[in-house]
């Protein structure tokens, strides 16, 4: 009986043993030591290295991700776009990043080093947010796309995100929300962003994953070049 | 695999009487705290689809967003009910099947109340706002280990009795039992160790992606095709039709259920060959889910009328047949064909369902229809509730399915014409949307009067009866003797 079990039990770690170490535990550990990759003279990128340590955890954004994390955005947003082969995502204007500049392109595993927990989203019932920072650069927008989407757009099923926000007396503060009309708060009042408001915008206008790739790394990536996406 | 079935000596009877006498409070006792999760489930289930629908509810309410409401919902869903029922089952079938009665029954319900403290704070702290936007794993790093101790203090316990079974062939529900009591601690530690604040980015998200596929084909999927492999034959009466054919299905599941789970991701930053080997996986487990399908099938050819009297099996095939439904979704979604439109869509919402209520979820009750009336010694009261509650659930069920599914695809495919302003991909969904809602009221419907009937047989109020309830007929009234016979072995008290 004795060895019926542990037999049974050495199959069955066999068999999941395998998937955990190949598929799970050494991409892990190869990934959590990936260095940032240096850029060539050639490139001509203005940062040393790829991804920008700067921008890795860039101050105030670091609290900023954990809201967004707190408040489940991923829930309802991605930040990932998919090669064209895998989706037409990078044909929507903005979302693979700067096309003007010939920047836009599929999100690489690189574009998150020092996140810890890549908020690639569950569903995309809002646009894909890995740059959005390159799209929406206006700060009183996204606060108001916080406090109340539907002063943005009308049909939008985003749910504010009011208790970011307060209600104060309207005492000539410059840092409130421009709300108009039906949106305006009531006589008197105006609405100001909190602490974790800002910090959140801070780490919304930090997406920008369209970030130039050194020589050495691109050919990984020629197949999928922005070149081939339609013109805006 | 040779089932004692319907030749009970009087000793034999005895002795199952015992062994369900030793099991019955822990079994009582997750049971019925699961069906209050259940109930909590589906009311946020209901919520969260109603936020969605109509965001400007309760718009000052954090707590009531959208963002927290369907994450809570999930982890009542998985870990309150389905993890709770699911470990109820696992104790009663392995002292059934290695005919051991529980020693330590005190030590079970002390874990099941530490379960149950895990599972609470954990949807406090989400819905409070200290969620992580890790679907599954949504709580705070520090309550996993309240769930871990107090599943290996009951799966523990699984393992004595497994040494102690009599000689003969390992059955295999009892392989199912060991390898899910063995494989969840392994894929929740993993889980919860490696995904993180810290550490590698894209891989941990994938490792989020994993779990949740592995909790569904290394769990969900072993302790369901336990007690089908168990309750399929006794109300058949008769052995599995192929014991070699359920030890091919086992192995497969076994072998290819790690590799499952990153194809959720496909085309995300990772190396490429990630998504894809996961991808190939979801699609070859198909193979298991078929293996045991087919096994199921043969085994009852000729006696399919059963599922019209047995709430057991009616509740148990339903449930193995839309893991069918789940394994061939999830693995044909993974082809770029569909996931470039499917990936991300309302459509996710709908998978995630089917395979904890539509699949789990229905065997389970199936294996409660059959455990409780054994542990308390009286039969469910009404075979119109459990017709109810077959058919809302399946309706319930349908509906999410369905409607998330052309829902997603007409929410993506308009979110995949580019040239055209994003929120009309919004819009195309709203109509969808309200399925949702009202399939939960439906599953709401359903489960109403489940709880009903299992409060009163919680207290002791069941039928008197020496014969099972079936759904359509009292017994003695059964269509022809062969049947009868069938049923007095499947269900009869003992
Ligand atoms: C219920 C789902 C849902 C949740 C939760 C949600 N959003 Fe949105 N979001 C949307 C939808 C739908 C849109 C598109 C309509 C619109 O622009 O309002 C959107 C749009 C946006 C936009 C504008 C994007 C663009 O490209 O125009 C930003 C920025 C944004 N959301 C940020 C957030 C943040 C930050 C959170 C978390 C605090 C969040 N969202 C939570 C659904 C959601």
């Amino acid at each position: 009986m004795r060895n019926d079990l542990w037999r049974l039990f050495s199959w069955l770690g066999v068999a999941f043993g395998f998937p955990w170490l190949f598929l799970v535990l050494l991409p892990y550990v190869k990934q959590s030591s990936a260095a940032p990759v240096p850029y060539a003279e050639s490139d001509e990128a203005g940062f040393v290295a790829y991804p920008d340590p700067n921008m890795v955890r860039a101050g105030a954004s670091d609290y900023g991700a954990e809201i967004y994390r707190r408040e489940g955005c991923a829930y309802c947003h991605t930040q990932m776009v998919r090669p064209t082969y895998a989706g037409p995502d990078m044909w929507r204007p903005g979302w693979g990043g700067r096309e003007e500049e010939g920047l836009a392109r599929e999100t690489r595993p690189e574009d998150y080093i020092g996140e810890g927990y890549a908020q690639l989203g569950y569903q995309r019932i809002g646009p894909d947010l890995a740059n959005v920072g390159t799209r929406l650069t206006d700060r009183e927008k996204l606060h108001i796309q916080l406090y109340n989407p539907r002063a943005n757009t009308h049909e939008s099923i985003m749910p504010g995100f009011r208790h970011l926000y307060r209600l104060v007396p309207a005492d000539g503060r410059d840092a409130a929300l421009k709300l108009e009309g039906k949106f305006a708060p009531e006589e008197g009042f105006v609405v100001v962003p909190t602490p974790e408001a800002e910090a959140l915008v801070d780490y919304l206008l930090s997406r920008r994953k369209d970030a130039k790739l050194p020589a050495s790394i691109r050919p990984a990536v020629a197949e999928a070049a922005p070149a081939e996406a339609p013109a805006q | 695999m040779s089932l004692d079935l319907n030749q009970a000596t009087p000793e034999d009877i005895r002795e199952r009487a015992a062994i369900d006498r030793s099991v019955r409070y822990p079994v009582l006792f997750f049971f019925t705290s699961a069906a209050a999760w259940l109930f909590v489930a589906t009311l946020l289930g209901f919520l969260s689809g109603l936020k969605l629908r109509v965001p400007t509810l309760w718009e000052d309410c954090p707590w009531l967003g959208y963002s927290r409401l369907f994450p809570v919902h999930m982890l009542a869903l998985v870990y309150g009910w389905a993890m709770q029922a699911g470990l109820g089952v696992m104790i009663w079938l392995m002292a059934r099947l290695t005919r051991n009665e529980l020693k330590n029954p005190v030590t079970v319900i002390v874990a099941g109340h530490l379960w149950n403290a895990g599972v609470a704070v954990a949807v406090i702290t989400v819905w409070a706002g200290l969620g992580r936007s890790m679907p599954w794993l949504d709580f705070p790093v520090w309550v996993a280990p309240l769930l871990f101790i107090g599943y290996l203090m009951v799966t523990l316990w699984l393992i004595p009795m497994f040494r102690a079974r009599r000689a003969g062939e390992v059955y295999v529900s009892e392989m199912y039992l060991i390898g899910a009591a063995l494989w969840f601690p392994w894929i929740f530690a993993t889980a919860n160790l490696l995904v993180g604040d810290e550490g590698a980015a894209t891989m941990s998200t994938g490792i989020n992606a994993w779990y949740m596929s592995n909790l569904i084909y290394f769990w969900f999927a072993p302790v369901a095709l336990a007690s089908a492999y168990y309750l399929v034959p006794k109300i058949a009466g008769r052995p599995i039709h192929s014991y070699p054919l359920a030890q091919v299905g086992f192995w497969a599941l076994a072998v290819l259920a790690g590799w499952t789970g990153f194809q959720r991701y496909v085309g995300g930053p990772f190396p490429a060959w990630i998504p894809a080997v996961s991808g190939a996986a979801s699609i070859f487990i198909i193979v298991a889910v078929v293996a045991a399908g087919a096994n199921f099938w043969f085994t009852l050819r000729g006696r399919q009328k059963l599922w019209e009297y047995s709430p057991t099996l009616r509740f148990t095939l339903f449930g193995v047949l839309m893991f069918l439904a789940y394994a061939v979704l999830s693995g044909v979604s993974s082809f770029f064909s569909l996931s470039q439109v499917l990936q991300f869509s309302h459509f996710v919402v709908g998978l995630d369902t089917l395979a904890v209520y539509g699949f789990f979820s229905m065997a389970a009750f199936g294996a409660i229809y059959y455990i409780v009336p054994r542990i308390t010694g009286c039969e469910w009261p009404s075979p119109t509730l459990i017709r109810g509650h077959f058919w809302f659930s399946t309706y319930g069920i349908g509906t999410v399915v369905l409607t998330m599914l052309v829902g997603g695809f007409a929410q993506a495919g308009q979110m995949n014409q580019w040239d055209q302003a994003f929120v009309r991909s919004v819009e195309v969904a709203n109509g969808w949307i309200v399925g949702r809602i009202v399939a939960w009221l439906l599953i709401a419907a359903a489960n109403l009067g489940f709880f009903y009937q299992l409060a009163l047989m919680f207290i002791g109020r069941g039928r008197r009866s020496a014969g099972p309830t079936l759904i359509h007929a009292e017994p003695g009234s059964v269509g022809s003797a062969e049947e009868a016979v069938a049923l007095a072995g499947a269900g009869g008290h003992h």
